[in-house]
């Protein structure tokens, strides 16, 4: 059903108070006071107490339907004070002649039930009761929507759950006990402070892509070229050039993709990039030998930093060399590998007690690049591509004009941390107090209420 | 082509058409009056600083300027905005009752958030510490619900309450699902807190019964002066069915505990009996629940074909209610319609469980 709302929703020449924390709705709350009345028809009274009442409580609330929830028997209750009620029958309040001793001492201990105020009830300003029972505007009284019309599009959209099912009434009256919960992402979205400041795209021209089948080709020859010892200079030509591109990658991503907002192309030409990349290392790390691919295991166990460290270490090391350079290089290794693996073994766990997180690569190609270009390509290459929550807390910042709208009736028990909360009960009115938050006067809260009596 | 005229003497003189237009006939001849007039229009025009539409006599800055009540909202909004547009820090709530003190020739309470309405408080929250107390008495310490109620002075579904989306946060937490923690703590800074320390005043009431709307009426029930008319008496004066406040209790064990106290008992070994009658009340409402749950249990016979769990239930078919819609009842019955596809029916369902 598609909701209308009217375009002065803030108006302020006609200032109605709606369920917002708009800063309009904050001035006209401020504003609101008690409209005189006197010189009005008792029909004119009731009309502007309803319609003043109605642009608060549920407009986006159909009248029929509105007024089929209405009741016209609010609930209350009464604090008994197990004190008094062991000590006391109530027979001292009908003693004498039906109405309670003169000379009952009120300051005795005991001689009154206590835990009330001295107030009549306001029934009256429990007219709306009902509808703090629907499910969009609980969630906006515990402060998990910037607006009652928001917190009904979760609903709608499927972010809320009620005592874990997903639930999609925002007109779900719940029951003493349900509890519901709400995406805490969306939760935060909508309380928070908008994100008005986009980053904006340098225009830096975009580098030419490495070219993927030239590389092969390339490769290709070069794989031939160290069977038959051909020029090896050329390779390593090639190598060094797959490396500039590499830094010109770097060099335009730490310029175009420093905000979150990746466009489509960007993301494929980063997609691209990596594939290459990673096409490189496994040419670069091949064959894994049972000692490399071990460490590489127990790294990846303690620190995945220096697992990928070592990844793109070996291959800026496999661009930088000859074939045969590489083959003498593999070699070493080998027989390093054979003798020195304790000794690796200590220095990683060396590295484990320190504690560094500190990516260690000794290469010289890694040293050319800048701090924020090496932080591109671990970033590309881990294929995180941006931000990551950390921890298991959300970021967040409160949005403008919000302090004074937040209160919590007590019929809710909310917990902020999970975005969850409980429907204890019904709110009720007690003596001098109603739990239905309405900012309207009393006198006002009668009249909408004797406008209701007429329907139901 | 014409001659073009520049705005500003096209200005001039549609103005000067103006006031001949408005002026009556006679006046045109020589009035003293009209002259004043003509001569005052002149020298405002040629105060204006430009004329962008060549017909409109309304000054540019006049034009654009916004409505006095934008113009206030605007003042009123970069007054307050130091107050009103962050959060309080000082631990405290930012209502607007700090501004509007005095409604309808009342005083405005600090704790409401809204100045017309003296019946509606922003009451505290438990704050976070409060809320593993609760948790920390109840699943670790083990104590009754019933008990951690009246030692908080915490409403007993509210205890519940806590425990159960405590549960839920430390399960989050183990998945390593993101919680919103500073989202939390933001909000706990705007609202007022409760600490359930011992000196601070009792949380909220925890013995509150129903007002039952037969109650509500005035009874004139003629009894013996000599007569002791108690709450039971009364309550059986509004209708044979009302309850006694007594029996409506929510911790009856608490009146219990007060009639020992009462009749002479230490309060110390009072508040163990206490504790022992709750918690041994609570086993016993465990217990219901679990032969109720078993009951249900026997009742249903299971089938699990891996992919769907079958389950059937006996059920008697006549067992249709007075007019045959009982909502019990099973199946189609001839002559019955249904009504779900009636107009206007709600299918917005009533329960989650």
């Amino acid at each position: 059903m598609k909701q209308r709302r009217l375009l002065r929703f803030h108006g302020l020449r006609r200032p109605r108070v709606r369920q917002t924390w708009n800063k309009y709705n904050l001035y006209n709350l401020v504003r609101l006071r008690t409209p005189y009345l006197n010189a009005k028809t008792f029909f004119q009274q009731k009309w502007i107490a309803k319609s003043y009442t109605r642009g608060y409580h549920g407009e986006h609330i159909k009248e029929y339907q509105w007024e089929r929830m209405f009741s016209r028997r609010p609930l209350s209750a009464v604090n008994m004070d197990p004190a008094y009620m062991a000590r006391r029958d109530g027979s001292e309040q009908a003693s004498g002649r039906g109405s309670g001793l003169v000379g009952l001492d009120p300051s005795e201990k005991w001689s009154k039930n206590r835990g009330n105020l001295n107030q009549p009830t306001p029934y009256m300003q429990m007219s709306f009761a009902p509808m703090e029972r629907r499910l969009d505007i609980a969630i906006f009284r515990a402060l998990f929507a910037s607006s009652a019309r928001q917190a009904r599009q979760f609903v709608l959209h499927g972010a809320v759950k009620v005592n874990g099912k997903k639930m999609l009434h925002p007109g779900y009256l719940l029951n003493p006990g349900d509890m519901f919960q709400v995406d805490p992402k969306r939760v935060m979205t909508a309380t928070g402070k908008p994100d008005r400041s986009k980053p904006k795209a340098l225009k830096v021209a975009r580098p030419r892509l490495y070219k993927p089948d030239a590389a092969k080709a390339a490769k290709k020859e070069a794989a031939a070229g160290a069977e038959e010892d051909l020029d090896e200079e050329a390779i390593r030509k090639q190598n060094l050039e797959f490396f500039e591109e590499l830094k010109k990658v770097a060099y335009s991503a730490s310029n175009r993709y420093r905000g979150r907002h990746l466009q489509a192309k960007d993301k494929q030409y980063l997609r691209k990039m990596v594939k290459e990349m990673k096409s490189v290392l496994a040419k670069a790390v091949k064959p894994p030998t049972t000692a490399t691919a071990t460490d590489g295991k127990t790294e990846k166990g303690d620190k995945k930093g220096n697992w990928f460290a070592s990844k793109i270490e070996a291959m800026l090391d496999y661009l930088s060399l000859t074939p045969a350079e590489r083959q003498n290089k593999s070699m070493e290794q080998h027989v390093n590998d054979q003798s020195a693996k304790p000794a690796s073994e200590e220095a990683s766990s060396d590295e484990s007690k320190s504690k560094s997180n500190k990516l260690v690569i000794r290469s010289k190609l890694w040293k050319q690049l800048s701090s924020q270009q090496r932080k591109n390509i671990l970033k590309a290459f881990q294929g995180t591509g941006g931000r990551k929550a950390r921890g298991n807390s959300l970021p967040y910042r409160p949005r403008d004009w919000m302090s004074p709208f937040a209160f919590i009736p007590r019929y809710l028990e909310v917990n902020h941390r999970i975005c969850a909360a409980v429907y204890l009960r019904h709110p009720v009115a007690r003596p001098g107090l109603s739990e239905v938050p309405t900012p309207f006067s009393p006198k006002i809260a009668q009249l909408a209420f004797n406008w209701y009596l007429r329907r139901s | 082509m014409p001659p073009r005229i520049h705005s500003s003497s096209c200005c001039q003189s549609r103005q000067l058409l103006n006031y001949l237009e408005a002026a009556p006939p006679i006046s045109i001849s020589a009035s003293p009056l009209a002259l004043q007039r003509l001569a005052a229009t002149s020298t405002s025009s040629s105060s204006q600083l430009q004329c962008s539409r060549s017909f409109s006599t309304t000054p540019v800055t006049e034009a654009r300027q916004p409505t006095r009540q934008r113009r206030e909202f605007l003042k009123w909004i970069n007054d307050y905005k130091e107050k009103f547009r962050t959060q309080p820090n000082n631990g405290k709530t930012n209502y607007i009752s700090q501004l509007v003190t005095v409604s309808d020739y009342q005083d405005v309470y600090e704790d409401q958030p809204f100045p017309n309405n003296p019946n509606f408080r922003s009451e505290p929250v438990l704050s976070s510490k409060a809320r593993h107390m609760i948790w920390k008495d109840v699943m670790r310490e083990g104590l009754p619900l019933k008990a951690v109620s009246a030692k908080y002075q915490v409403d007993m579904r509210r205890v519940a309450a806590v425990v159960r989306m405590k549960q839920i946060e430390h399960y989050m937490y183990k998945k390593k699902m993101p919680l919103a923690r500073t989202y939390h703590d933001v909000i706990m800074s705007m609202l007022p807190r409760a600490y359930l320390t011992p000196g601070e005043k009792p949380f909220e009431p925890i013995n509150d019964i129903h007002v039952h709307s037969y109650t509500m009426q005035q009874l004139f029930v003629p009894t013996a002066e000599s007569r002791e008319f108690t709450r039971a008496d009364a309550a059986k004066a509004f209708g044979e069915h009302i309850l006694p406040p007594d029996e409506k209790m929510r911790i009856p064990e608490l009146v219990e505990m007060e009639r020992n106290i009462a009749s002479g008992m230490e309060p110390e070994k009072a508040y163990a009996i206490f504790k022992e009658t709750a918690a041994q009340s609570e086993r016993a409402f465990a217990e219901a629940q679990k032969a109720k749950a078993k009951h249900q249990a026997d009742k249903t016979l299971r089938v699990d074909n891996g992919r769907f769990e079958f389950r059937f239930e006996k059920v008697n078919a006549d067992d249709v209610g007075r007019n045959g819609r009982s909502r019990t009842a099973v199946g189609w019955r001839y002559g019955q319609p249904f009504t779900d596809r009636r107009r206007g029916e709600v299918k917005i369902p009533t329960k989650v469980e």
